[in-house]
C-alpha cells in the first residue's frame, strides 16, 4: 500500500466536479450521439453500410476495421491489468499509483473489444448462439476459445479489482458523498474486516493467474484466430503470437501512460511522479523495439523467397503509405524514448505522452493492415490469380464507430473517477 | 354381398385387402435357391446353425462372430437385450472385425432433445456433449485440438463409410464457358446480384487477350463440399456443418451470426455474405427453404447471414424423384461438363465420367490445402501462372454482374435513402 499518497487529493474528484469536467462530459456525450447515429444506420441497413465485401469474385475484404480494432482493444485490455498484477506480484511499490489505472483500463477495454465484434456481426441479435453452442464448438472453433478466455479474463479482472478495493471502500464509507453509499454497499456485500488478510492473499494469487493468462491470451488465443487459418497468406504462421503479445503490452503501457498523465494534469496528482512515467517509458521503449523487431522478421521473410502470394502481399505492403506511417509512428517515439533513457534531461512528460499516443495509433494501424493484408491477396495460386485482388476502403460509418469506441472508453473512465478512487489508498491512512 | 368381401369368388378367401400380403411361403419344389433367400430355420434347432454357417461362409467375415451377433440381434428384437448391452458385448469385436463400428447403439442423451439446434451430425454433437459433460473442459479442448489436426475421428465425423458423399466430376475439356451454370444457379437459388455460388473461371496459360478454344480453358467452381471442411471447424455456432446423410456442407440460416469466419477459413472463395436485405433478383425462391431435418439451409440467405452453393439441397431432399440427384447447374450445362452424384458409388455419374475419361488428367483444386474437396476436375489444371481472360461471353452480356464491389457501392449510395 502506498504511504505518501495524499488521501484528500485522491478523494477530491469524488466530491467536486469542475466545469471543465462537465464540458468534457458534454463533448464525449456528443460523440456518443454521433456513434449511436452511425451504429443504428448500420443496424438498419446491414453491413452494406461498411466498406467490407466478399473475397473471391467479389474482390472485397470480409474483415476490416472492426476486427482490427477488436485485436487492438483486446491487447490493451490484456496488458492493462497485467501492469497492475506485475506491480503486486513483483512488489514494484514505486508503480503503485498507476496500478488501479491499469485495472480500470482493462475493465473499459474488454467491453470495447467485445463491442467491436458485435459491430462486425451480420446477426448481432444471435450472439447468444455462440454461448449456447459453446460446449460443442469449443472442440474446434478458435472463436469459441476466444469467448471462453475473454469471459474468464473479465471475471478475473472484476474479481481482482473488487478484492483489492474492499478494505479501502469500507474505510471510505463515511468520507464519500451520500449517493455513492449504495454503490459501495453493493461492492462490500458480506464484508467483514477479518477478511482483509485473506483477500490480500487471494488478490496475490489472482495476480499470478492474470500474469499467466496474458501470454495465453494476447500471445495465444487472439493470434490463433488468424494464425491457424491456412487459407489466407500473411496470417498462417507461428510468429504472430509473440508479435501480438509485444504489441498488446506496448499499447497497454501507452494507454496507462496517457491516462495517468491525464489524471496528473486534471487533478494535480503530482504523486504520480516522473519516476513512474520514466519507468513506464523504459518499458514502452523496449516493447516498441520488440514490435519493430517482429515487423522486420515479417517483412524479410515475406520478400525473401516467400511463396508467391506472400511475396506479392509483402511487396504491396512496402508500397503502402499507411504501412510506413505505422513504422514511423513506432520508430520515432521509440528513438526519442531511448534518448530519454540515455540522456535523462531529454525527458519531458508531454513529449512522452505524444509518443505513447503515436505508438498506440501506429499499433492500431498495424492491426488493421494485418487483418486486411491476408484478404487483399487471398488464397493461393492458381485460384489467387483467377480471382481479383481485393480492395478495401472503410466508410464514414466504420470510422465513426471505431473512433467512438475510444470516446466511450474515455467517457467510462471519466465516470469511474467519480465513483471510486483512482489510486489505491491504504485503509490504515484513511 | 352379405359378408362385405367384395364378392371374391376366386377362392382367395376373405382377406378384404387383396391377396398380396407377403408371407414366408416355402420355396416351391424344383427351384434351387441359395440358402440366404429362404426363410431361416427356427433359432433353437441345429438346422439354424447349419443355415447360418452356410450364409456366413459366403462372406469374408468371422462365422462365429456372425452367429453370436445374429442370436443377440434376435434377443434385441424380442426385448430380452438392450442395444447398449449388445454394444458392450460385441462393440470391440465388431470394430476389430469390420474395421469400423458405425451402428449408433450408444445411449442417447435425453437432454440432447432440449438443446436448441443440435445439427444433424449427431455423432459429432452427441460425443461432444458427452465429453463436455463428462470430462473437464481442458480435456475437451485437447480432444478438439486433436480434431483440428485431423487425428480425432470422433469429433470430425466423416461420412464416407456409410452414407456416401455427394460431389461432382467437372470436365474442363468439355466446358465451353457459356456461363449457363452460373445463370441457372442464380435462377434456381434466387441469389443476390454479383453472387455466384457457381462461378466460371476462364484462363489462359499464355497471355493472349482473345478467347481461343484451343489455348484457353474454363471450368466452373461451385462449393467443393470438402471432406475436411475448414469452414465448419471455425464456425462458432455450428451453423456451418457437414450433413451426415450425404456429406453436404450447409449453413443453417437460423443460427448463423454472420461473423464471416467460414469465408475467411475457406481457401476456395465460395462464400458470399448477404450484405443487405436480399432483393428478388431472379423472381423468388419457391422451393422448400428447409431440408429433411427441418433446418433452414436452402435458397438465398437472409440479410446478415452467410450463403454458398448447397448442391441444390432442396432438390436432394425433394419428394420428386426426378429432382433428387440433380443440380441446377448440371441440368443447365449444354456441354456435359458437370456430373453430379454420389462420388463413392462407381455406378453414379461422377465415377462413370471419370471412367470414360480415364486417359485424361484429373486434379482437385488446391489439394495441398488439405481440405479434401469432393469435386474432381478432368482436363488441364491451371498452373500457378494462369491468368484470367475474357471468355466467349461475359457475365454482363448474360445480364449478370461479377462486380460485387460496385454493386455494394451502388447500394450503399442508396442505403441512406432506405427510410
Amino acid at each position: 500500500m502506498t504511504d505518501d499518497v495524499p488521501v484528500e487529493r485522491v478523494l477530491r474528484p469524488l466530491h467536486t466536479t469542475t466545469w471543465k469536467f462537465l464540458a468534457l462530459l458534454v463533448l464525449l456525450g456528443l460523440g456518443m450521439l454521433l456513434f449511436l447515429e452511425a451504429w443504428i444506420t448500420q443496424l438498419r441497413n446491414g453491413l452494406i453500410m461498411t466498406g467490407l465485401g466478399d473475397w473471391g469474385t467479389g474482390g472485397g475484404v470480409p474483415w476490416g476495421m472492426y476486427i482490427g480494432s477488436f485485436i487492438w482493444w483486446v491487447g490493451i485490455a490484456h496488458g492493462g491489468i497485467a501492469v497492475s498484477a506485475a506491480v503486486r506480484v513483483f512488489k514494484m511499490d514505486q508503480f503503485e499509483p498507476i496500478a488501479r489505472i491499469g485495472e480500470i483500463v482493462t475493465l473499459v477495454a474488454l467491453p470495447m473489444a467485445a463491442a467491436n465484434i458485435v459491430f462486425d456481426l451480420g446477426g448481432p441479435d444471435r450472439l447468444i448462439n455462440t454461448m449456447i453452442m459453446w460446449p460443442q464448438t469449443v472442440h474446434h472453433s478458435p472463436l469459441a476459445w476466444d469467448v471462453a478466455v475473454v469471459s474468464l479474463y473479465l471475471v478475473l479482472s472484476m474479481t481482482y479489482l473488487t478484492l483489492t478495493m474492499r478494505a479501502e471502500l469500507y474505510a471510505l464509507m463515511d468520507r464519500v458523498p451520500r449517493y455513492l453509499r449504495p454503490v459501495y454497499g453493493l461492492l462490500l456485500l458480506g464484508y467483514r474486516p477479518e477478511e482483509d488478510e485473506k483477500a490480500e492473499q487471494m488478490a496475490y494469487w489472482l495476480a499470478i493467474a492474470i500474469l499467466a493468462l496474458v501470454p495465453l491470451l494476447s500471445g495465444g488465443v487472439v493470434p490463433w484466430l488468424f494464425s491457424l487459418v491456412g487459407a489466407q497468406p500473411g496470417w498462417f504462421g507461428a510468429a504472430t503470437g509473440p508479435a501480438m503479445l509485444f504489441e498488446s503490452l506496448a499499447s497497454a503501457i501507452a494507454f496507462v501512460i496517457v491516462v495517468g498523465a491525464a489524471f496528473r494534469y486534471a487533478y494535480d496528482w503530482e504523486f504520480i511522479d516522473d519516476a513512474v512515467f520514466r519507468g513506464l517509458t523504459k518499458a514502452l521503449t523496449v516493447l516498441s523495439m520488440a514490435v519493430l523487431w517482429f515487423l522486420l522478421h515479417d517483412t524479410l521473410s515475406g520478400v525473401y523467397a516467400a511463396p508467391v502470394q506472400d511475396e506479392a502481399l509483402t511487396e504491396t505492403l512496402l508500397t503502402m503509405p499507411l504501412f510506413w506511417v505505422a513504422v514511423a509512428g513506432i520508430t520515432i517515439p521509440a528513438l526519442y524514448m531511448l534518448a530519454t533513457i540515455v540522456r535523462p534531461s531529454a525527458y519531458s512528460l508531454p513529449a512522452v505522452v505524444a509518443g505513447a499516443i503515436s505508438v498506440s495509433i501506429a499499433i492500431w494501424i498495424k492491426k488493421l493492415i494485418f487483418v486486411v493484408e491476408g484478404l487483399l491477396y487471398p488464397t493461393t495460386p492458381p485460384l489467387a490469380n483467377l480471382y481479383p485482388t481485393g480492395s478495401y476502403s472503410p466508410t464514414a460509418i466504420e470510422w465513426v464507430v471505431v473512433v467512438s469506441t475510444v470516446v466511450i472508453a474515455a467517457l467510462l473512465i471519466a465516470l469511474a473517477t467519480k465513483i471510486i478512487p483512482m489510486v489505491e489508498l491504504d485503509p490504515e491512512e484513511i | 354381398m352379405v359378408n362385405g368381401c367384395g364378392g371374391s369368388t376366386d377362392g382367395e378367401g376373405c382377406g378384404c385387402g387383396g391377396g398380396d400380403v407377403p408371407t414366408n411361403t416355402p420355396v416351391p419344389d424344383g427351384e434351387e435357391q441359395p440358402a440366404q433367400f429362404g426363410p431361416p430355420p427356427a433359432l433353437s434347432g441345429p438346422e439354424w446353425e447349419e443355415w447360418a454357417e452356410e450364409v456366413l461362409a459366403e462372406t469374408d467375415f468371422d462365422t462365429e462372430l456372425g452367429k453370436r451377433l445374429a442370436r443377440d440381434a434376435y434377443r434385441i428384437a424380442d426385448g430380452d437385450l438392450s442395444k447398449e448391452a449388445f454394444q458392450r458385448r460385441h462393440g470391440d469385436r465388431v470394430e476389430a472385425e469390420f474395421g469400423v463400428d458405425e451402428r449408433p447403439t450408444k445411449t442417447t442423451l435425453e437432454s440432447a432433445a432440449s438443446i436448441p439446434r443440435v445439427p444433424d451430425d449427431h455423432e459429432q454433437s452427441r460425443r461432444s456433449m458427452l465429453k463436455a459433460l463428462g470430462a473437464g473442459a481442458a480435456a475437451t479442448a485437447t480432444a478438439g485440438l486433436a480434431g483440428c489436426l485431423g487425428e480425432d475421428e470422433q469429433t470430425m465425423a466423416t461420412t464416407e463409410e456409410s452414407n456416401g458423399q455427394l460431389g461432382m466430376t467437372i470436365d474442363v475439356e468439355n466446358c465451353i464457358a457459356c456461363l449457363q451454370c452460373s445463370e441457372a444457379c442464380k435462377e434456381e437459388n434466387n441469389t443476390s446480384a454479383a453472387v455466384h455460388w457457381t462461378y466460371v473461371f476462364r484462363w489462359a496459360e499464355d497471355e493472349d487477350a482473345e478467347w481461343d478454344d484451343d489455348h484457353d480453358d474454363s471450368m466452373t467452381r461451385p462449393c467443393q463440399h470438402c471432406t475436411r471442411p475448414t469452414c465448419t471447424y471455425v464456425c462458432p455456432t455450428q451453423a456451418r456443418y457437414k450433413r451426415e446423410d450425404d456429406g453436404l456442407v450447409l449453413t443453417d440460416y437460423d443460427t448463423c451470426i454472420g461473423c464471416r469466419y467460414c469465408e475467411v477459413a475457406c481457401p476456395y472463395g465460395v462464400n458470399y455474405f448477404q450484405w443487405a436485405e436480399p432483393t428478388d433478383e431472379a423472381g423468388g425462391f419457391d422451393e422448400s427453404r428447409t431440408d429433411q431435418h427441418g433446418d433452414t439451409v436452402a435458397g438465398n440467405p437472409p440479410e446478415g447471414v452467410m450463403g454458398k452453393c448447397t448442391f441444390c439441397v432442396h432438390r436432394q431432399d425433394s419428394d420428386d424423384p426426378d429432382l433428387v440427384g440433380t443440380t441446377a447447374c448440371e441440368d443447365a450445362c449444354p456441354a456435359d461438363a458437370i456430373h453430379f452424384g454420389d462420388i463413392t458409388d462407381p455406378d453414379d455419374a461422377p465415377q462413370r465420367h471419370l471412367e470414360e475419361k480415364s486417359d485424361s488428367n484429373t486434379f482437385e483444386l488446391l489439394d495441398e490445402a488439405g481440405n479434401e474437396p469432393n469435386i474432381t476436375y478432368v482436363g488441364p489444371e491451371p498452373s500457378s501462372s494462369a491468368t484470367p481472360v475474357e471468355g466467349p461471353v461475359s457475365y454482363e452480356e448474360m445480364d449478370m454482374t461479377e462486380h460485387r464491389r460496385e454493386e455494394i457501392d451502388a447500394r450503399w449510395a442508396g442505403g441512406e435513402a432506405d427510410d
